[in-house]
């Protein structure tokens, strides 16, 4: 039971943002933003699944997670990238510019405490402007819709590590940063910097390739896919509670810059140590209802009975699509079953295009147990038997896919007036009842 | 004696803003600081109460040397043209503040009573006039439970008859446990309030007493009817 002090702490901060116009116009904006994903998303499901008479696609390629769910919350990645860390920081700034922070830091609660107020706060603040999603999620069923528990918690769980990602960014730019122009700029700069990661991790691979594994979007993509990574969750973890440890070094103005930038440091070297060791972690589970990270039950139970290291050298530039695929399809997948498994990237050139063919360019090399064999595809059911072959295992008789897919051809009724009438409206008058009235 | 300052001494780049400053605060007084404006009255008060980081000094209380991560066990400092929580109504930052030490409840609105703030309860503090705020920003300050209390130009912005109901509530404080050191610029104030003040000027401390001791310091003690500007002219 959280003690008297805590809870006017937690009340304190709750009020404050309920005062914070930018936290209305987030809840203003985040409705209109999910029920534009969500309608178009819907009508396009529909349409897939049959319901203008034309030829519809295979039921097995509808799935309500990529259909549905990744588009609509696709929303809250953009709101927690550009409009949820100027509601973070001016929790953190407002209270410093007006001088509150000086008389709170001289209270019996700890900067711990009020940190860990700030942070609840910030949470409560993100549920509530989760209520539109939740919506699509009660409409989604409403109009027939199927939900796969699993792989819909799991989204959910990759949008909460995005929160926790963006709100330690922000509350720490915000308490290091003079003031929360400053704050916001550093924040977004960060953003665009992880953009920037990616873009050139994707065509340069290796070790950018593996910190850009990690920016928020990449985070958030591996949910969207429906794997549960323990890896992704500790590292973006690490990150959000790396932002509040350093807001609380930071905050406290009695310390020398000296000693904070000490701190910092410490607090960095422990971070990166953590971050090391979880990235290590190659655990996943598969919560997709299609399975779309698995082979199939019948290969899965046939490669757990593979007990030699697998080496496969890939003579593929990061830049070549192949290369992703390869990624996709064999390697991410072959990583969760096999016990050992070494991938060496083998492309001389950034660009496969000026490789010349005596340079093995497009070749994929496996080897296991002193064999090896080379195959330049990168389909599932080729690169298996290689691998059977390889391992001197039989390869299982394989059957169709067990997923049937959930075509729904249905409009998405009612959700053009939740979505871009009711919910604006009651933002509004929640909004002005609170700030006109209230306050 | 409450508490004891020594060689608080604080630098910005090449300036000195506080210079070897020492003085000691006795239990159960009001100590007054007082220096024109520049002088380091708020970057002492805010060294002091360790919001600050000094360059070199120490301080004391009750004997034993106090690091300025602690400093808010045994003081509280309120500093002067802040806006707290400007959204938030008068009645609920007092409530708050009442809860956040622990304080009897109801003792928030015994202080707006003593502090006229009773037609301003439910007015947001950003709303408020200068005065005002910091009629609520003393109830604040008065809330806290420290030993010492510090308050930074406590009358900046008040009127003549509420600088006199300010002045008579403070001169209560001592007689309820709590020694005040307060930083004033209007002399006449200063005289009036404190038992014994602190000189401050270009950073040095240069003059700790009563009045009839600062006037001999400076050499005035036998000039009839000097008063603190006088003493206050000849010591800077």
């Amino acid at each position: 039971m959280p003690s008297r002090r805590f809870r006017w702490l937690v009340a304190k901060e709750f009020r404050e943002l309920m005062a914070s116009r930018a936290f209305w116009l987030l809840l203003l904006m985040i409705g209109p933003l999910v029920g534009h994903g969500f309608i178009t998303a819907v009508d396009t499901y529909a349409e897939a699944s049959g319901i203008a008479g034309g030829p519809a696609a295979l039921a097995q390629g509808l799935s309500p997670l990529d259909g549905i769910f990744v588009p609509a919350f696709g929303a809250y990645d953009l709101a927690v990238t550009l409009l949820f860390p100027f509601v973070a920081i001016r929790l953190v700034a407002a209270e410093k510019a007006s001088g509150a922070w000086k008389l709170l830091l001289q209270s019996p609660a700890s900067s711990a405490t009020m940190l860990l107020a700030k942070g609840l706060t910030l949470l409560a603040g993100w549920v509530f402007a989760w209520i539109p999603g939740l919506c699509a999620l009660v409409l989604w069923k409403l109009y027939g819709g199927t939900l796969h528990t699993p792989e819909m918690l799991n989204l959910l769980l990759g949008h909460l590590l995005r929160f926790v990602l963006a709100a330690g960014l922000a509350v720490a730019a915000g308490a290091i940063a003079n003031g929360a122009a400053s704050a916001a700029i550093a924040t977004l700069g960060f953003t665009v910097g992880t953009w920037a990661l990616e873009f050139i991790a994707a065509g340069r691979g290796g070790v950018l390739a593996k910190l850009a594994s990690y920016t928020p979007t990449a985070a958030l993509r591996v949910f969207e896919q429906g794997q549960f990574r323990p890896g992704t969750v500790l590292v973006t973890s690490a990150i959000g509670i790396t932002g509040f440890v350093a807001a609380g070094i930071w905050l406290h103005e009695g310390r020398t810059v000296r000693i904070r930038c000490l701190a910092s440091v410490a607090l960095l070297l422990i971070f990166t140590l953590f971050v090391v060791s979880a990235s290590r972690l190659r655990t996943a589970w598969d919560l997709s209802e299609n399975r779309r990270n698995s082979f199939s039950a019948a290969d899965e139970a046939a490669l757990a009975r593979v007990r030699h290291p697998l080496r496969v050298t890939v003579f593929l530039s990061p830049e070549d699509p192949r290369l992703m695929d390869l990624d996709r399809n064999i390697l991410a997948k072959l990583e969760r079953i096999l016990p050992e498994m070494e991938i060496v990237h083998a492309a001389h050139f950034r660009s496969g295009l000026f490789e010349t063919p005596g340079d093995h360019y497009g070749e994929v090399w496996y080897e296991m147990a002193g064999r090896k064999s080379m195959t330049r595809s990168t389909t599932e059911q080729i690169v298996l038997d290689n691998l059977y072959q390889l391992a001197q295992v039989s390869p299982p008789s394989r059957t169709e896919s067990e997923y049937p897919g959930h075509p729904l051809p249905a409009r998405p009724r009612g959700a053009a007036w939740l979505y871009y009438a009711a919910w604006p409206l009651a933002t509004c008058l929640a909004g002005w009842v609170h700030l006109r009235v209230w306050s | 004696m409450l508490l004891k300052a020594q060689g608080i001494t604080k630098r910005y780049g090449n300036s000195t803003v506080l210079e070897d400053a020492g003085f000691s605060v006795h239990e159960g007084e009001v100590l007054g600081l007082i220096g024109p404006n520049g002088a380091g009255k708020t970057t002492l008060f805010e060294c002091l109460a360790g919001l600050l980081p000094a360059d070199g000094g120490s301080v004391e209380f009750r004997g034993e040397t106090l690091a300025a991560g602690h400093r808010k066990h045994a003081l509280f400092y309120l500093p002067d043209g802040i806006r707290p929580w400007a959204d938030q109504p008068v009645q609920w930052v007092l409530a708050f503040f009442e809860t956040l030490y622990g304080r009897p409840h109801g003792e928030s609105n015994a202080l707006a009573t003593d502090l006229k703030l009773e037609r301003l309860l439910k007015s947001r503090i950003g709303s408020l006039s200068k005065g005002e705020a910091k009629r609520v920003l003393l109830a604040l300050g008065l809330l806290t439970p420290q030993p010492l209390l510090l308050l930074d130009e406590p009358f900046d912005g008040l009127d003549f008859r509420q600088t006199r109901d300010v002045m008579a509530l403070l001169r209560t404080v001592p007689a309820r446990g709590r020694t005040l050191f307060v930083s004033i610029h209007q002399l006449v104030d200063a005289g009036r309030m404190c038992d014994r003040l602190v000189l401050l000027s270009r950073g040095r401390v240069v003059g700790v007493g009563t009045l009839p001791e600062l006037r001999s310091l400076a050499g005035l003690a036998d000039v009839d009817g000097t008063g603190l500007e006088e003493v206050f002219l000849a010591l800077t």
